[in-house]
């Protein structure tokens, strides 16, 4: 046997066994959501903490309880893992989609996913199709249209339709000082939306939501916003990061449950017509 | 889903929500032959409301050329297409309406244009139905045809808009039946966009939540009609107060127009919303293509329009239509006269059945010049 053919197959496996090293498959997590306790959480979707995070892959259903359903499956399943400080827990899904869909319009919707949690730990969880009534659920939710405007997209219509021609903005006349107070107070009279302080309308800093929900139909912004998060698209899905406080009652090394959605925008999903779980047991690990 | 009773239809229908009628319902008759589609309703709409950032293409009133106009594109053919035959037995609707035929899973059946459908509101303007030959004139018959159809939303009494929207951020007005997105709790999931069968309602991507024609509501609240109305060049609208028909006053413009003299009909009465924007129907349009479009009774109301020269409290009451900023609520005629009156009975108006007409000298003896009579 020369050198040369033993050198080649030798690198190869060498190279190989790096590159596994390099993306370690965490460990799998069959029947529960573990959150591994760390001091620190993870801040990217990427972060190597992840790689020691047991993966749980949750098989999504269609929302057919309550009209309007959606009829046809598209997201078949959710890839969840989960990290907790004792304060705060770390969610990191991910799932396949073949297309990004991060632009709002008529007849169009955005990739979507959340998290949901008993806004308090009790022995039995309240209904998963978004609790009820008096049984109030915490969802964190996360739209790729709100990643986009985070990353720097100009939250303008020609960041929409960059051939757009607009004559005139009567908020944005020569005689307003732009930014003043007065050319604010009128920007706000024509979007009613932003004035009212609805979530959807921005400006936006995270591509997060915290809402509380009693049941389908019933969801409301949270009193505070504490939940942060990033979405990355890369390798034909998405991998979305959430943080969010525990919730009432739970602590490092208790247990409780959560259920995930999916939204696929191209398929144009969007509040009820979803892909979900059903309740999934949640365990939190605790500082050893 | 309830069951509820919508009269345009002659009987009861399902409903996602049970029948609770408004203490007053807004109402309108858009007098379609006077229309000349100047848009003057569309600018006056889009000033007042829809300068906003992603309002660029969203008109809430528009009037568009019939047959071959749309905004947006194929709003009405794509769901007469979807629904199927729609036969009347009389007055007694024999199809199935919107709510009847929504498929599993949906509260209504609807369809949802494209960004690009709204993209083109002038498409099919002043296009006739057959061709002009060169050297045609016309002599007494018309065989090429158009028309002009404002349209506002219709402020149902049994809303799509409102039954298909899932977290209820749609509501009906209980004191005068305007529908409503609320701008603080709509969540921009577009189904009412989808359900609306008049599509007079707007995603608007800069908000994420959808809008719509709110009656322009302050307006009405001071008693005052929407701007679409009082700009309206050729004074085809009227806005008032309409009564179910067991109700009916003769001496209420609205009732007057639509249960006594049957004369103003509402748009596609077979979808089931009971529509309150009430048209009167073209003369010189095919009768099928009214009928579909406005029901069973289009016979009547053409006949009753044109008698409306013999017929003086018709007429009377047409020459109401833009002579005031007001909502006449009350109305009567004495002899040659017309009077308005508002809610609390006040008169508001007061115009001649008949314009005293002046014949001018085209010689002006005391300024010494000759004057050309132009209207």
């Amino acid at each position: 046997m020369k050198v040369r053919d033993f050198v080649l197959p030798a690198a190869v496996f060498f190279a190989a066994t790096l590159a596994g090293c390099a993306k370690k498959e965490p460990p799998a997590s069959d029947s529960e959501v573990k959150a591994v306790f760390e001091k620190t959480l993870p801040s990217t979707v990427e972060d190597k903490i992840w790689q020691r995070a047991p993966l749980h892959t949750a098989k999504l259903l269609l929302q057919d309880m309550v009209e309007p359903r959606l009829m046809q499956a598209s997201t078949s399943f959710v890839r969840v893992q989960s990290v907790t400080d004792g304060r705060n827990i770390a969610f990191r899904l991910s799932w396949n989609d073949a297309t990004v869909d991060d632009v709002p319009g008529p007849g169009r919707f955005g990739d979507a996913c959340a998290v949901q949690l008993p806004a308090s730990t009790t022995a039995d969880v309240p209904a998963p199709q978004m609790g009820e009534e008096g049984r109030p659920v915490e969802i964190t939710y996360w739209s790729a249209i709100f990643q986009a405007v985070v990353n720097g997209r100009k939250d303008d219509i020609s960041a929409i339709y960059p051939r757009v021609k607009v004559d005139h903005y009567p908020f944005e006349a020569p005689s307003l000082k732009p930014g003043s107070a007065a050319q604010q107070e009128m920007a706000k009279r024509y979007a009613p939306a932003r004035s009212l302080g609805n979530p959807m309308a921005g400006p936006r800093k995270v591509p997060v939501q915290d809402l509380l929900a009693e049941g389908p139909g019933t969801i409301r912004q949270a009193e505070k916003s504490l939940s942060s998060g990033s979405g990355k698209y890369s390798q034909g899905g998405w991998s979305v990061l959430l943080v969010r406080p525990l919730p009432g009652g739970i602590q490092a090394g208790g247990r409780t449950q959560a259920a995930f959605a999916i939204w696929e925008g191209s398929h144009q999903e969007a509040g009820s017509r979803k892909m979900r779980t059903v309740w999934i047991p949640l365990s939190l690990g605790s500082a050893k | 889903m309830a069951r509820v009773y919508n009269w345009q239809i002659g009987r009861e229908m399902s409903y996602w929500y049970p029948e609770r009628r408004s203490k007053k319902q807004f109402a309108a008759v858009f007098d379609t032959n006077k229309c000349i589609a100047c848009q003057t309703c569309t600018l006056a709409c889009k000033t007042t409301w829809t300068s906003g950032k992603g309002q660029e293409y969203m008109l809430w009133n528009n009037v568009e050329t019939k047959p071959y106009g749309f905004y947006p594109l194929g709003w009405d053919v794509n769901l007469l297409e979807k629904l199927g035959a729609q036969n009347w037995d009389g007055q007694r609707y024999a199809g199935q309406t919107i709510f009847e035929a929504a498929q599993a899973g949906e509260r209504v059946l609807g369809w949802r244009p494209d960004d690009i459908d709204y993209a083109n509101p002038n498409v099919g303007e002043d296009d006739c139905v057959n061709a002009v030959d060169r050297g045609a004139y016309f002599s007494g018959v018309h065989n090429s045809w158009f028309f002009y159809l404002a349209r506002i939303c219709n402020h149902c009494t049994y809303p799509a808009c409102l039954s298909s929207c899932p977290r209820a951020s749609i509501y009906k007005r209980p004191e005068d039946g305007i529908v409503l997105i609320d701008q603080g709790r709509c969540r921009g999931y577009q189904e009412c966009v989808k359900a609306c069968p008049y599509k007079k309602t707007f995603y608007n991507a800069m908000t994420g939540t959808s809008e719509k024609c709110i009656a322009c509501y302050p307006k009405i609240e001071l008693g005052m009609q929407p701007q679409c109305f009082v700009n309206c060049i050729g004074k085809i609208r009227f806005a008032g107060w309409i009564s179910k028909p067991e109700n009916a006053r003769a001496d209420n413009p609205i009732d007057f127009l639509v249960h006594v003299k049957k004369v103003a009909l509402p748009l596609f009465p077979q979808f089931g919303l009971e529509p309150n924007v009430y048209y009167i129907p073209p003369l010189n349009v095919p009768r099928e293509f009214l009928v579909q479009m406005f029901g069973p009774n289009v016979d009547g109301a053409l006949e009753t329009y044109r008698n409306a020269p013999r017929d003086k409290d018709l007429s009377g009451l047409l020459t109401l239509f833009g002579s005031t900023e007001l909502i006449v609520a009350k109305w009567k005629r004495v002899e040659e006269q017309i009077m308005g009156y508002d809610d609390s009975g006040r008169e508001i108006i007061r115009v001649p059945l008949r314009e005293p007409t002046h014949v001018r000298q085209a010689f002006d003896a005391a300024r010494g010049v000759a004057r050309t009579n132009i209207s």
